[in-house]
């Protein structure tokens, strides 16, 4: 392929997988079917779009040796040990240059040092967490916050934490905290943690660029379904369901303050009392869950609680395509490179 | 490694139980009689370098104190746990967002619809008995 081609070509590649692609996998409705795969296919993009911006800057430089895009290369790689670099370099060849050095280099750069940042920030998180956290009866491996507001979460690491406040101790019956806690296992034992980094570390840099801004969510969202599955296959769905909207409509007030809203424990099988407090409606008729209102929802929590009472589906054959469609993506900077 | 960190644990505990005053390493290593004087002395060092613990001099000895209660550590770790419901920072994996508002109220109803389904499950199956 000649350069101008593959320059054209990668930069629209670089484009479409960093601006519509990321726009329509954000919107699909599969991914929750299988979460791992859509991880990795929202890698793919992202590695496949940047790489393509790198080769489409590469392009332009060597497309003046009119010697082809892997002659080409090889001849700017000689300029350049030659020790005659940018000889006979006209503006444009120069800037697509510039251009595959930015974005390849600094902007690397950029995000590692972001995501520095965060390590450190995650390394004071653990020292204090070491400091102040306390082992609970309850649940062997963890540690527990002595805190009256309901938390549940997972500090990435080389050794990860599984963390539980004691509100959360307090509003989750035994069956739902196993599930939680089991879900965090998921987090830690698939390394969720890492899966981020990267990604959260671009967020802020790039706000221009689509994908930048829709996959931290996007694939922060996934891990989440990821490891409800790792719990789900462990425990009972509906606990982890009821423990997701327990934690998530108990928001920052102490446990205590909500008793009220929370439905009795002890009694199986009991018809929960619901609180006078403005923030819960008077119990309609009881029946099927409201489903179609999870559809758009401003965090994960509706559609993960969506997901683990709906019957569940086989979802292997859209993992599995999902996964060459990741792979496929990955490969695609490089078709101009090897193409005739 | 491990055993240090253990040790930093102990450290601040007395620290902290001393609340208000602040303690001579000599002190310190007389709450924490398995451990050398020395030892302690090195891990008072490393939590000063930590801003864990502050000292003072007093005369020609250091007495020290842990720079924030066991309550504002535990304090600052939840406004982290809690954080925003938008997680940029990818410092902690939460197991649930905030929700609010509207939201909640669909996802409360439909967790007293989870609770009630055994009822609902056995009243059916005495209708079809009946």
């Amino acid at each position: 392929m000649s350069p101008d081609l593959a320059a054209v070509a990668l930069a629209g590649v670089s484009l479409l997988f960093l601006g519509p692609l990321s726009g329509w996998l954000d919107r699909a409705a599969w991914v929750t079917r299988a979460p791992r795969s859509a991880v990795a296919l929202w890698q793919a993009i992202g590695l496949a779009g940047g790489g393509a911006a790198v080769g489409a800057g590469l392009s332009v430089a060597v497309a003046r040796y009119h010697s082809g895009l892997v002659g080409g290369v090889g001849d700017l790689v000689g300029s350049l040990v030659g020790g005659h670099p940018l000889e006979g370099m006209g503006l444009i060849d120069a800037l697509g240059l510039t251009l595959a050095v930015d974005v390849g280099v600094v902007l690397l750069a950029v995000v590692a040092i972001t995501m520095a940042g965060t390590i450190r920030a995650r390394a004071r998180h653990r020292r204090l967490l070491d400091l102040v956290g306390v082992g609970t009866d309850r649940v062997p491996g963890a540690v527990m916050l002595d805190d009256p507001r309901a938390a549940a979460y997972c500090l990435p690491g080389i050794r990860p934490r599984i963390v539980v406040s004691a509100g959360a101790l307090r509003l989750l019956r035994s069956e739902e905290l196993a599930a939680v806690v089991e879900h965090e296992r998921g987090h830690a034992h698939e390394r969720h943690g890492l899966v981020l980094l990267p990604l959260a570390s671009m967020s802020g840099l790039l706000r221009r660029v689509p994908y930048a801004h829709r996959a931290p969510r996007a694939v922060a969202a996934l891990l989440e379904m990821a490891a409800d599955d790792h719990a789900a296959r462990r425990h009972d769905p509906g606990a982890l369901a009821a423990a997701l909207v327990l934690m998530g409509t108990a928001g920052a007030v102490p446990t205590k303050g909500t008793a009220g809203a929370v439905p009795t424990k002890g009694t199986a099988g009991a018809v929960p009392t619901m609180g006078t407090a403005g923030a819960v409606p008077t119990m309609g008729t009881a029946g099927a869950v409201p489903t179609c209102a999870f559809a758009a929802a401003s965090t994960a929590v509706p559609a993960r609680v969506h997901r683990l009472l709906e019957p569940r589906r086989s979802s292997r054959p859209v993992a599995v395509v999902t996964f060459v469609a990741a792979m496929l993506a990955v490969a695609v900077p490089f078709v101009p490179f090897v193409a005739r | 490694m491990a055993r240090l960190g253990e040790l930093e644990r102990k450290v601040m505990d007395v620290l902290w139980a001393a609340v208000g005053t602040e303690l001579t390493v000599r002190q310190v290593a007389e709450e924490l009689p398995r451990h050398a004087y020395t030892t302690v002395l090195t891990v008072l060092d490393r939590l000063e370098r930590k801003d864990m613990v502050r000292r003072t001099k007093e005369g020609r000895a250091f007495r020290y104190a842990a720079a924030a209660s066991r309550e504002a550590y535990t304090a600052q770790l939840m406004h982290e746990a809690l954080g925003a419901a938008l997680d940029r920072d990818a410092v902690l994996v939460r197991f649930a967002e905030t929700v609010t508002g509207a939201e909640a109220q669909v996802l409360r109803r439909a967790l007293v619809g989870m609770e009630e389904q055994p009822r609902a499950r056995a009243k059916r199956a005495r209708t079809v008995k009946g």
